[in-house]
């Protein structure tokens, strides 16, 4: 396929190297639309990316030797690949090895992954920097390859002609040229970017457009063929595998090698001319989108720097697997304005650390947009393919070195709002008449300014005191909530631990370890009137405490009845923290031994979880539920129902995804009662069996809580971490009875929210408690046209009772700019922020629908902005190569790792599954990524590695073939962390490490020790440091071939080929043939 | 009279009528029905033995061995009193002769006890078992009371007692007090909710160990997961004095919020309930007793006797008669249940019932009533009608209550008498024979009688009917249980005399006075004056001697000669007249004056009025303002109250303080006479009344006393008008 961006222009000759600069530039208009790409991005990777370093940051293209030199240049392209080429791509037609030789897709591809030198890229050079990556490789390997292979391939006809527009195009290399340019794109901050202020530059849109490998066919034996194709087509050999099929034959090598050879073909194809182009500026179809060419020109006049790159890797030849895009960390700390030159900033990745400064919008860790140009129109936006939504975490955590979020006191009168949406003044409401009146930024009203908040205007039209005024210049500031914001007083900090001791629970030892959690946690509670602690524990019945006793022990209340439970005492249940500490410590100590023989093996989790909430329904709080097994007595008792599913799967049930539904309204209803007094529910399921988390799960969810899960659970290693999550859980930024809205400027209206809360009216979210770690999900939709050229703004409002009883009203405003131009859209893509809004939806989805509906609807999203991409804004590109914009260019990985994921599988428990469910409802964006696409990285040889600042070592990307027999690998995905040991590991650093001297000797349970030596001591701080970024304690698990925890290990190696989905490499094979064949 | 008391030492019997009318017609014309009250625990004289063995009944109809059988020595043969059944003597009865009688046929010994040797007890657990139910819906001051009541009566609980507590308000708390060291544990059950007692003992954890099908019917005792269970809630008083008062001192007031519009959310029916269950489950079959302490109406959950609105009263007499008190008959439905329940299980329901408002004793009454419970109503915890009260269930001594369970009474008579029914604490046990009456009345239709609970007093008020012409004789007898044993008692009666000379006229008045009450409580649209004013005429007419429609000619024998005044009392007393009196008070009167002898039902009809002067050391003086004098103390007596009532001048000088000067020593006698005589009526009473001092007002003649009923001169006029019409 040809490269993006860069064809279309056409322009570019074909040849060109992507390097070249000139090609580049013409790439770059087309691109350039839509990228003005992060500055950094363009850079990525490129050049290095081929080669194996691909994350490395070549400099800026031309330097790039690699790449330029090699294939591209000189011939690169068209028609008569030349053998010279071959060199590079060499690599391929010989089929082979993917390494080196097929530097040039890689590199394409790489690029991305690159990411590295964005920045350079960015300017001047960048563009074509840019290209180079993409169409250089690509093309030049097609063409390359192609003498040979080529000719056999089924495409093959390609390579002669380069037809510009190529319907079919094969041709796709002459654009490759950009493929290069779409490494710049990188998305993500290349280390170039390390420099602060990488803003400096016109927030170049990102865009970029890596390009593709045409298809490469699946790797191995498969049919060699490639993607491309039509002919494969035909033929697809029973191999299944897809497309390719047909050369199926070829070879079984193993991975590496299988691209060789089937890419070949495929580049053949490549040879499509991007020439064609030309003229293609201007994509005819676009519908609206008469603009794009114009822009897009317009752009790249304007700035030339951005680089748009499209990386267009050819497809066919092979697709090096370790030049496709791939994420790469910044392992350095950027820094980030929000608003520079009085224009949006868009911001760094969700992933990477960054310190945001506020300077009108707010920080992206409150809200985020998965666009960052607002299209004008719904037309616009449709088009894309792409999703316009918002993640807000209000109260997301500062990086420690940010400014703290001011507060502002207006006084008896309250924050200055419009008077008629009820907007909150902010940095974008406009003063005019001699600031007598401003007008709001929401619904164009015009308000009078309160006589006491009136200022002049600055002959900027600005308010002289805007500088002083935090509301009038930040992004975010908190406002006193005045008493019209109050029901009631604010209501104290309530924490109420329900445990449960039935016999499963105390024989298991999580009943222990509960109670020595919460032990240790009421130590960090804060001090002060304004706490209080209640506690309960439940088996068949309902046991309460009476803390307050003067002068003998607590008492115990048993409440029996756990069909129409109550509270047994109206006061003394709940007590102030500082009048039981002493009752609490006897209470939790005795606990374990009290239920030592406790032969209930019942559990009424639902009336205890109602009992409790009985007993704070006067205040509100938190409920902290630790259970054990699956509820079955009393109110909402459950049934094993997982059997009877599995009994209907083999029966062929047709709707075995009821499962991952809650059985029945019970937990609802109690659920909605829950929140409408202000009682949020966290459950921690400490359990080894199946407790139907689909059904319970309702309650956190729609209470602002959440599930946290440890199955199974393990006495030995799992308090620690359960300590770990029940302190952050108490003790991390949060508040209590929560309301929070969204609102948006004229045109657009929220369509939805989505995330752990309850919602009784449409505008309103209620959160009975709200935290740091929660997001949520906020689809828009249009409902007008916005004007072009302005700016359109969300604010996120968030009413809320600290824990330490003040009432505030947090105020997020962020303003974009709108757009009408697509390929603006597609620079200005948030992936992160994007890919966490497919996977809520298909989260969302999962309990609804057929899991392969779910599948191929994320596939389809996946495919549908690709091809919206690659039809309206890389019309040049030859349609033998998979073009990506730059922005996007990882969005495929991470599908494929999505339908990868536990909840898209079928061999996963259902409980599992419906954890998975619940964890991503209200997960935030930088923990969006890992959760799909865990960072994997070798730990055996943590010593010899050169830091370069970072704790963590580089990542790995997750295919087995990363994996070695001798390695110790770690992967962790924000949640659980295992630790691979293979099977020839040398028995002295196994012995450093664990404490084992191999890989047999490893207990089922673990606990991570530190041993006195360098190696143990550098892997604790790496865990640590971990831990610390993703403010959970980690599972630690430890695997090992030939076991099920090695299988588990193994089935988080999304690029790899599984039961549950194609490789990598085919899967963009698979991609690229369905935009081809949508392009027909 | 005093044959009557005579009699009724020996036989603990009173009859109004010492001889029977000989037909059915003449019964009928007797207006005051054939009936006996009779108190079964009376203590015996000293000199009745105790017979150490199992008593002879007749095969036929199983009376028992009494002097008035027939026994042919030479055959060893005896005739049944009753059924004329020959019966021959068991083995044991061989060395039987004319000079060689056993206790059972001395002519004296027509009451007689045995101790049953061989009956099985039905339950292990012998001792006595109090199971306190106590209302916190209550002002601390008054838990205070409540508390130090509670503390001393259960240091007065014999060790071996078990006891148990439940606590209540808006829900009911079981307490385990057999935690030893342990953490203290309360089972609270919902109080809004009926619950059953499957559901109770599952929930209170009754069923754990062992599988509940092993359980058909009533829990065996021997099972000894049981033993284990019953002691986490019912421990000797020995044991857990400890527990429960420390249980004590933390008893708080309920915690649920009270509006100021509202009554404190109180469950009485429920905690009532599940109390009952607790000791069926624990101790089926063996005397206990539920004591219920309660400090207000029950608001909340089954047995609610008014809303919790303070708008709405609680219901009062005429509302009942309107049937305008919603709750009151689906209270009296639960407590019915549970009387059955309790009375099944052979278990007592005391209450205690402290408050200024009605608590719901009228609906309860049934629950007590069946089950021979004690009552005691005072206004506070800390008065002394209640504390005393209290002490006295569990003090020993000449003054003891004689508490006693597990009572069954049964009646044989001859053929041509049948029993209607009685009137008192008891329950009908449903032995249907030819000896039950077409008619009934109280606990009627049987033979048989329960008496869960009973002490010395205890009176039962039995009624008869005749049908032929025959005068024949009765027997009764009376299982109890104290202290464990089992004891059967038979008293056996035969009365001849001629009719009028048989009339006992505070026997008569005690049967009319629960005639009455039962009347009322069970006949819509009764009017008690008008059927007390024709049964006294038709009386009169009867028995008087006098010439037709000549009022003057009028003469009363003396046998009948106080009667009319009798009448004239009760119709006056808080029986008759409930006007001034809420539901509760009157259902309080008529249970104590139900379970009452009849000297002591007397002195409720119709209280004693004594004087006491300088010359007179206490004589009966008459119930009228003519008996008060400047230089007199009188004593007034109503059973419920004891007043002390000091003349005007007697008041002066006290208040002078002359009884503390030596010269005067005859009037600190005058003083301390009447006191002391208040003391000893109070000591024996149950419950115990308080007492009053009083003086009259300094200026004589100040209070006229106005009532709206006819003096006892005009009654007596009118009575004598219409007798002889």
């Amino acid at each position: 396929m040809a490269t993006p961006g860069g064809p279309r222009p056409g322009n570019l000759p074909p040849n060109y190297n992507p390097n070249s600069i000139a090609d580049n530039l013409h790439n770059l208009q087309i691109n350039r639309p839509n990228q003005p790409p992060y500055p950094g991005n363009g850079p990525r990777g490129p050049p290095p990316a081929f080669g194996q370093q691909p994350n490395s940051q070549s400099q800026p293209f031309p330097s790039s030797g690699p790449y330029s030199s090699s294939p591209f240049s000189g011939p690169s392209r068209p028609g008569p690949p030349p053998p010279g080429v071959a060199p590079r791509g060499a690599g391929p037609p010989s089929s082979g090895p993917p390494h080196g030789s097929m530097p040039p897709f890689m590199a394409a591809n790489r690029p991305t992954g690159g990411g590295g030198g964005g920045t350079s890229s960015s300017n001047a050079p960048p563009m074509p920097a840019s290209r180079p990556l993409t169409s250089g490789p690509l093309p030049s390997s097609a063409p390359v390859g192609p003498p040979g292979p080529f000719a056999s391939s089924p495409l093959t006809s390609g390579p002669p002609g380069p037809p510009p527009n190529v319907g079919g195009g094969s041709m796709s290399n002459g654009p490759p040229t950009f493929g290069s340019q779409s490494m710049q794109g990188g998305p993500q901050y290349p280390s170039a970017n390390v420099r602060p202020r990488p803003s400096t530059g016109p927030p170049p849109a990102p865009q970029t457009m890596s390009s593709f490998l045409g298809g490469p066919a699946d790797n191995q034996p498969r049919g060699p063929v490639p993607p491309f194709s039509a002919p494969p087509r035909g033929m697809q050999p029973p191999t299944g595998p897809p497309p390719f099929s047909a050369q199926g034959q070829g070879a079984p090598h193993p991975q590496g090698s299988p691209f060789g050879a089937q890419p070949w073909q495929m580049q053949s194809r490549q040879n499509a001319p991007p020439p064609p182009i030309s003229g293609s500026a201007q994509p005819p179809r676009m519908f609206g989108m008469p603009p794009p060419l114009p822009n897009q020109q317009s752009m790249a006049t304007i700035s030339p720097a951005t680089g748009p790159s499209g990386n267009a890797v050819s497809g066919p030849s092979k697709i090096d697997p370790n030049q496709i895009p791939r994420p790469v960390p910044s392992s350095s700390v950027l820094l980030h304005e929000t608003r520079q030159g009085n224009q949006a900033n868009p911001p760094p990745p969700a992933t990477s650390e960054f310190i945001a400064r506020d300077t009108g919008n707010c920080s992206p860790r409150y809200m985020r947009s998965t666009i960052n140009q607002i299209p004008c129109t719904s037309d616009l936006l449709n088009t894309s393919g792409m999703q316009l939504a918002l993640l807000v975490q209000p109260l997301a955590l500062p990086h420690p070195s940010e400014e703290p979020i001011q507060i502002v006191d207006f006084g008896e009168g309250g924050p200055v709002r419009c008077s008629r949406c009820k907007g909150y003044i902010n940095p974008f409401m406009k003063f005019v008449d001699q600031g007598r009146r401003f007008i709001c930024n929401f619904c164009g009203f015009t308000d009078e300014t309160p006589r006491d908040y009136q200022c002049n205007l600055g002959p900027d039209g600005r308010r002289r005191d805007a500088d002083e005024r935090p509301e009038l210049c930040r992004g975010t500031v908190e406002f006193v909530a005045t008493r019209e914001f109050l029901v009631r007083d604010p209501m104290p900090a309530v924490f109420f631990f329900l445990i449960d001791v039935s016999m499963n629970a105390v024989q298991t030892g999580a009943t222990a370890g509960a109670c020595s959690a919460i032990s240790r946690v009421i130590a960090d509670l804060p001090e002060g009137p304004r706490t209080f602690v209640g506690i309960a524990t439940f088996d068949s019945t309902v046991h309460f405490y009476n803390l307050k006793r003067a002068l003998q022990q607590p008492l115990m209340l048993i409440v029996p009845d756990v069909e129409d439970v109550y509270t047994p005492l109206q006061t003394d249940v709940v007590v102030p923290l500082s009048e039981c500490r002493q009752h609490l410590d006897l209470l939790l100590e005795s606990i374990p031994t009290m239920f030592q023989n406790n032969k209930t093996a019942d559990s009424a989790f639902g009336a205890g979880m109602k009992a409790a909430f009985l007993a704070m329904k006067s205040t509100g709080g938190k409920l902290l539920v630790f259970q054990s097994v699956l509820p079955s007595v009393g109110i909402a008792a459950l049934s094993a129902r997982e059997a009877e599913g599995r009994t209907n799967i083999s029966a062929g049930d047709k709707e075995p995804h009821r499962l991952l539904q809650p059985v029945d309204k019970t937990m609802k209803t109690m659920a909605i009662e829950f929140a409408e007094y202000q009682v949020s529910v966290d459950v921690f399921i400490t359990t080894q069996s199946y407790v139907d988390i689909a059904s319970i799960s309702v309650i956190p969810k729609t209470t602002g809580g959440k599930i946290y899960y440890y199955h199974p659970f393990s006495a030995l290693s799992d308090p620690a971490k359960l300590y770990n999550d029940l302190r952050w859980n108490v003790t991390r930024p949060q508040g209590f009875e929560a309301v929070m809205r969204v609102r948006c400027s004229q045109g657009l209206q929220v369509q939805e929210y989505s995330g752990n809360f309850c919602k009784r009216i449409p505008t309103d979210v209620d959160l009975p408690a709200v935290d740091c770690d929660k997001s949520i999900m906020v689809t828009l939709k249009h409902d007008d046209k916005l004007p072009d050229g302005t700016e359109c703004s969300f604010q996120c409002a968030i009413l809320y009772t600290t824990i330490y009883g003040q009432r505030r009203i947090r105020v997020s405003t962020l303003s974009l700019p709108c757009t009408t131009m697509l390929s603006n859209l597609f620079r200005s893509a948030d992936l992160d922020t994007q890919f966490s809004c497919f996977l809520k939806q298909a989260a969302n989805e999962i309990s609804s629908a057929p899991l392969l509906q779910v599948r191929d609807r994320v596939t389809d999203l996946c495919i549908n902005i690709l091809h919206s991409y690659r039809k309206f804004c890389a019309t040049v590109s030859s349609s033998g190569q998979l073009i990506l914009p730059e922005a996007l260019k990882l969005l495929p990985l991470y599908t494929l790792a999505l339908i990868k994921s536990i909840g898209l599988r079928t061999d996963g428990r259902i409980d599992d599954r419906s954890f998975w469910i619940n964890y991503v409802s209200a997960l935030s964006v930088q923990l969006a990524i890992p959760l799909v696409y865990p960072r994997m990285m070798s730990i055996h040889d943590l010593n010899s590695k050169e830091m370069d600042g970072s704790v963590i070592p580089s990542p790995i990307p997750l295919s087995s073939e990363h994996v070695s027999d001798d390695g110790i690998y770690l992967l962790e995905n924000g949640e659980d962390c295992l630790i691979y040991i293979g099977s020839s590991v040398d028995p002295d650093i196994t012995q450093k490490l664990f404490g084992i001297s191999s890989a047999s000797e490893i207990p089922s349970q673990f606990v991570l020790e530190q041993y006195d030596n360098p190696l143990s001591k550098r892997l604790h701080e790496v865990v640590n440091e971990i831990r610390s970024q993703r403010c959970n304690y980690l599972r630690l698990r430890l695997c090992k071939k030939g076991d099920p925890s090695g299988m588990m290990f193994f089935s988080y190696m999304v690029e790899d080929k599984s039961s549950n989905g194609l490789s990598y490499v085919e899967f963009l094979v698979h991609v690229h043939r369905q935009i081809q064949s949508k392009m027909t | 009279m005093t044959e009557f008391l005579d009699l009724e030492t020996q036989d603990a019997v009173r009859m109004p009528w010492n001889v029977l009318p000989g037909t059915k017609q003449e019964a009928a014309q007797c207006i005051i029905p054939v009936s006996a009250i009779y108190t079964p625990l009376k203590p015996l004289p000293n000199t009745t033995p105790l017979l150490p063995y199992t008593p002879l009944r007749c095969r036929n109809c199983r009376s028992i061995l009494n002097p008035f059988s027939i026994v042919d020595f030479s055959t060893k043969i005896w005739i049944c009193s009753f059924c004329l059944h020959r019966n021959h003597f068991p083995h044991h009865y061989q060395s039987i002769t004319e000079d060689n009688l056993p206790a059972e046929l001395f002519p004296q010994y027509t009451t007689i006890e045995y101790e049953l040797q061989n009956e099985k007890p039905t339950s292990l657990i012998t001792s006595q078992v109090f199971l306190f139910v106590v209302d916190t819906c209550i002002i601390e001051e008054e838990i205070g009371f409540l508390r130090s009541g509670l503390s001393r009566a259960i240091g007065e609980i014999p060790g071996n007692s078990l006891v148990g507590l439940i606590t209540f308000g808006r829900y009911v708390c079981v307490h385990e007090l057999g935690f030893f060291g342990k953490m203290p544990k309360v089972y609270v059950f919902n109080g809004s909710k009926e619950i059953s007692k499957d559901q109770v003992l599952e929930q209170i954890g009754f069923f754990l160990k062992k599988a509940r099908s092993s359980m058909t019917g009533v829990p065996g005792t021997r099972d000894g997961h049981l033993q284990d269970n019953v002691s986490r809630f019912l421990l000797p008083a020995a044991e857990c004095e400890f527990a429960l008062n420390s249980v004590l001192d933390e008893l708080q007031k309920d915690s649920w919020p009270v509006p100021g519009d509202q009554r404190a959310p109180r469950c009485t029916g429920t905690a009532l309930t599940v109390a009952a269950h607790l000791l069926g489950a624990c101790v089926p079959g063996s005397g206990a007793r539920i004591m219920a302490f309660l400090g207000g109406p029950s608001t909340e959950g089954p047995g609610c006797i008014v809303s919790k609105s303070l708008t709405e009263p609680i219901r009062s007499h005429k509302d009942l008669d309107k049937d305008a008190a919603p709750f009151f008959h689906k209270a009296v439905k639960l407590y019915e249940g549970l009387s059955k329940q309790l009375v099944h299980q052979g278990h007592v329901l005391d209450v205690f019932a402290c408050a200024l408002d009605q608590v719901g004793v009228a609906e309860l009454k049934i629950a007590v009533e069946r089950t021979g419970g004690l009552v005691v109503l005072a206004e506070s915890f800390g008065h002394s009608v209640f504390k005393d009260s209290l002490l006295c269930v569990f003090q020993s001594g000449d003054n003891e209550l004689g508490l006693s369970s597990n009572g069954m009474f049964e009646i044989t008579c001859s053929k041509d008498v049948k029993v209607q029914g009685v009137i008192g604490p008891c329950a009908s046990l449903e032995k249907k024979g030819p000896l039950c009456s077409d008619t009934a009345i109280g606990q009627g239709g049987t033979t048989a009688w329960k008496m869960c609970g009973l002490d010395k007093s205890t009176s039962l008020c039995l009624i008869f009917d005749i049908s032929k012409k025959e005068i024949l004789d009765i027997i009764c007898s009376s299982y109890q249980s104290s202290s464990g044993q089992m004891r059967l008692r038979a008293t056996t009666l035969s009365r001849r005399w001629d009719l009028t000379a048989g009339f006992d006229q505070e026997a008569a008045a005690v049967v009319m006075a629960r005639q009455v009450s039962f009347k009322m409580e069970t006949e819509a649209e009764f009017d008690p004056i008008r059927w007390l004013d024709k049964s006294l005429i038709h009386l009169c007419s009867r028995f008087g001697d006098y010439q037709k429609d000549n009022p003057s000619s009028f003469v009363l024998s003396p046998r009948l000669s106080i009667i009319p005044q009798f009448i004239f009392n009760l119709r006056r007393s808080q029986f008759v007249q409930v006007f001034n009196n809420s539901p509760d008070e009157t259902a309080y009167f008529r249970m104590v004056m139900n379970r009452e002898n009849v000297a002591n039902s007397v002195v409720m009809i119709q209280p004693s009025l004594i004087s006491y002067t300088f010359n007179s050391g206490g004589e009966p003086a008459l119930l009228d303002v003519a008996s008060i004098a400047p230089d007199r103390i009188l004593l007034l007596d109503s059973y419920f109250t004891v007043v002390v009532f000091h003349g005007s001048t007697i008041a002066q000088w006290r208040k002078a303080g002359y009884q503390n000067e030596p010269e005067h020593e005859a009037f600190a006698q005058l003083l301390q006479a009447p006191l002391h005589d208040a003391e000893a009526i109070v000591k024996e009473r149950f419950p115990v009344p308080p007492t009053y001092n009083s003086d009259a007002p300094l200026v004589p003649g100040g209070d006229v006393l106005f009532t709206d009923d006819v003096s006892f001169e005009v009654f007596l006029d009118h009575l004598q008008r219409l007798a002889v019409q």
